[in-house]
C-alpha cells in the first residue's frame, strides 16, 4: 500500500460490510454445525467409552480381589474343618484300636479259659476212662489171681509169699 | 494512524508495499457487488475454515480409544477448553451444555487467528469487524438467554440493572452504565479487543517485514545493519503473533463463557 491508499479512513474499518456478514454468519453456522453435530459427539463417545472401560476395569479388579479374599476365606474354613475333621479321625481311631485290642484281650482271655475248660475236661475224660479201664483191668487180674491160686495148691507160707509178690509184679508191670 | 512513522521511511524508497489501514478494506474479487462478494480476507477465512473441517472431521472420524499423537493433541486442547474454561468458570453442571459452544469458539477463533502468520495467507480470518462480531453476538444472545431461562427476563433485568446492596441515589448512575454494559459494551468489546488486536498485529509484522525490504534489499547502503534489526524484529513479532493468537482465541472464550455465567443465579 502507498500511503495514498493508506490514507483510507480507519473508521471504515470498524463497519461491516453485508457480504462480510453474509460470510461471517455461513461460516459460523458450518463450524457450529460441524462441532456440535459431528466433532463434539465424537469424542465424548471416546472419553464415555474410555470412562467406562477405566470404571469397569476398577470393578473388575476389585471384583477379582473380593473373589480372592472369598476363595482364601473359603479355604481357611475347609482347612480348619480338616483339621478338626482330623483330630477326630484320629481320636475315633485311638478309641477304636484300645477298643480293639481290648476287644481281643478279652477273647484271648476267653479263649484260654475254653482251652483251660478243654483241657481240664479232656483230662478228667481220660481220667473216666482210665478208672473204668483199670475197674475192667482189676476185674480180669482178680479173676486171674483167683485162677493162679486155685492152680498152683498153696503149700507152705514161702510159696505163697513169693507167689503174691509174683503177682504184685506182674500187676506193677501190667499196670504200666 | 503511522503516517508521520511511514513517511520517514518513505523518503528513502519509493514504493515498498507498507501495510495500512487498506489491507483490512479489501476490493471484491468474486461476486463483487452481491451480498456473496469475496475479498482477500473472506477467501482466506474459508479456506481457513474448509481446512479446519478436513483436518479436524478426519481426526473425529478416525477417532479412537488409545489416542494416537495427533489425537492426544487434539483431546488435550479439548480438555483444556472444557476444564480450564468453562468448568474453572461455571463448574461442571452449568457448563455441560456450553462445552460444544465455547469449544467452537476457541479452535475456530485460534485457527482463523493463526492464519495472520501462515505464508499465503498472511492475514488472520478474523482480522475483519464482521467475524469477531459474529462471534460476540453469538455470546450476546446466549447470555440473555442464559438470563431469561434461569430468572425470567424481569427478574434477570432487575438484578443486572439494579444490583443489591448499592444506595437508591447510586442507581441512577450505574443502571444505564449496566445497561450498556449488557447491551452494548460487552459484545462490542469482545469484538474490538480481538480485531484491534489481529489489525495491530498485522500491521506491526507488516512493517517490520516492509522495513527489511527496504533496509536490507532495497538501500544498498549501511543501512542495512537496521534491515538485519527490523528482520529479527520481524520474526520475534511472528512467533509473537502466533502467541496473541493463542491468547486473545483463550480471552474471548474464557469472557464468553464469563458472561453467560453472570446471568445465572448467585447461588443454586
Amino acid at each position: 500500500m502507498t500511503i495514498a491508499e493508506g490514507e483510507k479512513s480507519g473508521i471504515a474499518l470498524f463497519i461491516p460490510q453485508v457480504y462480510d456478514i453474509v460470510w461471517s454468519l455461513i461460516i459460523l453456522l458450518i463450524v457450529a454445525v460441524f462441532f456440535y453435530k459431528f466433532f463434539m459427539p465424537k469424542f465424548q463417545a471416546v472419553f464415555d467409552e474410555r470412562a467406562a472401560k477405566i470404571e469397569g476395569g476398577i470393578a473388575k479388579a476389585e471384583q477379582a480381589q473380593a473373589d480372592a479374599v472369598a476363595a482364601k476365606e473359603k479355604y481357611e474354613a475347609q482347612l480348619s474343618t480338616a483339621r478338626v475333621e482330623a483330630s477326630k479321625i484320629r481320636d475315633d481311631a485311638r478309641a477304636e484300636a484300645s477298643h480293639i485290642i481290648a476287644d481281643a484281650r478279652s477273647r484271648a482271655e476267653s479263649d484260654a479259659a475254653q482251652i483251660t475248660a478243654n483241657a481240664q475236661r479232656s483230662i478228667e475224660s481220660q481220667q473216666q476212662q482210665a478208672l473204668v479201664s483199670l475197674k475192667g483191668e482189676v476185674g480180669v487180674l482178680a479173676t486171674a489171681l483167683a485162677g493162679k491160686i486155685l492152680g498152683t495148691k498153696l503149700q507152705d507160707a514161702d510159696v505163697q509169699s513169693s507167689m503174691i509178690d509174683q503177682m504184685i509184679d506182674d500187676m506193677s508191670t501190667s499196670g504200666k | 494512524m503511522n503516517e508521520t512513522l511511514l513517511s520517514g521511511v518513505m523518503l528513502a524508497s519509493g514504493d515498498v508495499e507498507l501495510p495500512g489501514v487498506g489491507d483490512f478494506l479489501l476490493p471484491e474479487i468474486i461476486f463483487p457487488g452481491t451480498p456473496f462478494a469475496m475479498d482477500r480476507i473472506i477467501m482466506v477465512r474459508v479456506i481457513a475454515t474448509v481446512i479446519m473441517l478436513v483436518v479436524l472431521g478426519l481426526t473425529a472420524a478416525r477417532v479412537k480409544l488409545i489416542p494416537g499423537r495427533w489425537q492426544a493433541a487434539v483431546e488435550w486442547v479439548l480438555e483444556f477448553v472444557r476444564e480450564q474454561i468453562v468448568y474453572q468458570v461455571m463448574g461442571e453442571e452449568r457448563g455441560k451444555r456450553y462445552v460444544p459452544m465455547i469449544t467452537t469458539m476457541f479452535l475456530t477463533i485460534f485457527v482463523f487467528n493463526i492464519c495472520g502468520i501462515i505464508p499465503g495467507f498472511n492475514i488472520a480470518a478474523t482480522a475483519t469487524i464482521t467475524m469477531p462480531l459474529v462471534f460476540a453476538g453469538w455470546c450476546f444472545v446466549q447470555y440473555w438467554i442464559a438470563g431469561i431461562r434461569e430468572k425470567g427476563l424481569g427478574e434477570f433485568l432487575k438484578e443486572e440493572l439494579f444490583p443489591k446492596g448499592v444506595p437508591a441515589p447510586i442507581y441512577i448512575l450505574l443502571t444505564p452504565i449496566q445497561l450498556l454494559e449488557l447491551l452494548v459494551i460487552r459484545p462490542v468489546s469482545l469484538t474490538i479487543r480481538l480485531f484491534a488486536n489481529m489489525l495491530s498485529g498485522h500491521i506491526m509484522v507488516g512493517l517490520c517485514l516492509a522495513a527489511t525490504q527496504l533496509f536490507l534489499v532495497e538501500s544498498h547502503s549501511l543501512m542495512a545493519v537496521i534491515g538485519v534489526g527490523t528482520f529479527a524484529a520481524g520474526i520475534a513479532m511472528t512467533l509473537f503473533e502466533a502467541f496473541v493468537a493463542a491468547l486473545q482465541a483463550f480471552i474471548f472464550a474464557m469472557l464468553t463463557t464469563a458472561y453467560i455465567n453472570m446471568s445465572y443465579p448467585e447461588a443454586e
